[in-house]
């Protein structure tokens, strides 16, 4: 008697997700719009909230001139500092989880740093390094490594301890049981550590880029801010979430690619 | 993990201590660095007896804890609240959830500039900024918390002839809490450094201010003498926010 009704339902109900989505997009749009206007008249404490158009004409005009070109030179630090974390991070990570003495000296070490944030130490990098690429190329290798450490100490650690007994009964020798079981192991949380950084790194170079203006797009959102333009600032603001939002998308698939059993656990 | 600390572990972590200090002594000497490029343990150690000392440095932690204590609050009470909402109901998740997803790609910091220009270098700006923050990391931990309680819970609450808001409040975000809980640990990490990228940009008083007007004149010793402040904060915050909510939780 529910078959017909049933099955029509179950037909659309692919849709539902998306056209609620749809009309939750709208209306937040459609609620920005009317608090900019209601703004516009003097209504609140906040002085200058310009339309979504506005914001999406400064995109436009943005994505025709200099993005590029910012968007580079962002990426270029991110990159580097990314890669340098994530490799200091693993060598150390398993000199620390497979040696006692290692993990006993430097272990409280690491763990004393941790809760310091990359991004306290933005004032000592730039004492160190001035305003440019080595400065945040620091502070982001920084923030990858403290990240990723965590992550390859785990590894090196969690190999099953029946695996290490059949080796050694196998008669393999320390460096080929390190290559055999510690290097896959920790590698393949190093690389899910590395994802779970990469917002932290990504963050850190907005920072850095605010504070040692010279290039990139933090430089960029510094300048239309001196300059009081407020729908400049919110595209470049939109510039920094896209941005972020591709570099996780893409490093996802990678990752289902590499270790498609791990993803699942991975996923945030 | 740390359960049993014997001798040996104490000794071998102090060797660590020794050996960066050593190093750090040692370049110093080595390569002949300024003071104002690397202080010495000891400058940053005496460095930090002074601001102990001084009112000053009093009134910017204070300004810092204040903000991040409001910007906590509201953040964290809406976010909860939000959440649950979102956990509750398919339809609000649906709805909401993209636009959610979409803002949470704008990380907090690259909001700095625009709360300058709304706010100026006012307390308020500050607040929104943490709040933001906090905002999202509880909104997305407690909607995740509630959609993955066991479903026999929310049958058991049923047959006991509770209504939706009682399931909701009193099976759903019970059984939710320590996912709320690690969410709330993870909040406070990351509001409290929002804080001090805050002021870098734009404030009048703080920590973020002390240690880049520091930076500024070259007082080293006092820019790594607030790192260490502001770490130790940190720690302390989300040390304390763990320890209340695990009492809290330990029903």
């Amino acid at each position: 008697m529910e078959s017909a009704a049933d099955r029509s339902m179950a037909g659309w109900s692919w849709l539902r997700p998306w056209l609620l989505g749809l009309t939750g997009g709208i209306g937040a749009l459609l609620f920005w719009t009317l608090m900019a206007f209601w703004l516009k008249g003097g209504g609140g404490v906040i002085s200058r909230l310009p339309t979504p158009l506005a914001v999406g004409a400064d995109l436009l005009a943005y994505a025709q001139g200099a993005l590029w070109r910012d968007l580079a030179a962002s990426l270029q630090v991110f990159l580097v500092g990314w890669i340098v974390g994530s490799v200091s991070a693993a060598v150390a990570g398993m000199a620390i989880g497979r040696s006692r003495v290692i993990g006993a000296v430097f272990g409280p070490i690491v763990e004393a740093l941790r809760p310091v944030s990359s991004i306290v130490w933005v004032p000592l990098a730039v004492v160190w390094f001035g305003f440019g690429f080595t400065s945040k190329v620091f502070l982001v290798g920084l923030a990858v490594f403290l990240v990723v450490i965590v992550y390859a100490i785990d590894g090196a650690r969690r190999v099953a301890p029946d695996l290490e007994r059949t080796a050694t009964m196998l008669g393999m020798r320390p460096l080929q049981k390190f290559r055999a079981l510690v290097l896959p192991s920790a590698l393949t949380e190093v690389l899910v550590g590395a994802r779970v950084a990469l917002m932290s790194g990504w963050g850190t170079v907005i920072v850095a880029e605010l504070v040692a203006a010279d290039h990139g797009l933090g430089a960029h959102l510094i300048a239309v801010q001196q300059s009081y333009d407020v729908s400049a600032v919110m595209a470049s603001m939109a510039c920094f979430g896209l941005a972020g939002f591709v570099m996780n998308a893409i490093f996802s698939r990678f990752e289902q690619w590499l270790l498609p059993w791990r993803s699942g656990g991975a996923a945030r | 993990m740390t359960g049993r600390l014997s001798v040996s572990h104490v000794a071998l972590a102090l060797l660590g201590v020794a050996i960066v200090i050593a190093v750090w002594q040692g370049t110093i000497a080595w390569y002949g660095l300024a003071r104002i490029v690397l202080p010495t343990p000891f400058e940053v150690a005496s460095t930090l007896a002074h601001l102990f000392a001084s009112r000053s440095f009093w009134h910017d932690v204070l300004v810092s804890l204040r903000e991040f204590l409001l910007g906590y609050a509201i953040g964290g009470v809406l976010g909860v609240l939000v959440g649950t909402i979102l956990g509750e109901r398919p339809t609000a998740r649906m709805t909401v959830g993209p636009v959610i997803e979409a803002l949470r790609f704008i990380v907090p910091f690259a909001w700095i500039p625009l709360t300058v220009l709304w706010f100026g270098t006012s307390l308020t700006g500050k607040v929104v900024l943490v709040a933001y923050a906090v905002f999202f990391v509880m909104v997305v931990t407690t909607a995740r918390s509630i959609v993955t309680v066991d479903p026999t819970l929310t049958r058991v609450g049923t047959m006991l002839g509770m209504g939706p808001a009682g399931i909701a409040l009193k099976v759903h975000l019970r059984a939710a809490a320590p996912g709320i809980a690690s969410g709330a640990k993870a909040a406070a990490a990351l509001g409290w450094i929002a804080v001090v990228a805050a002021e870098y940009i734009g404030a009048s008083a703080g920590l973020g201010v002390m240690i880049t007007n520091a930076s500024m004149s070259l007082a080293t010793a006092t820019v790594i003498a607030g790192m260490i402040v502001i770490g130790i904060i940190g720690a302390t915050v989300s040390w304390l926010v763990g320890r209340t909510t695990a009492a809290w939780l330990n029903y």
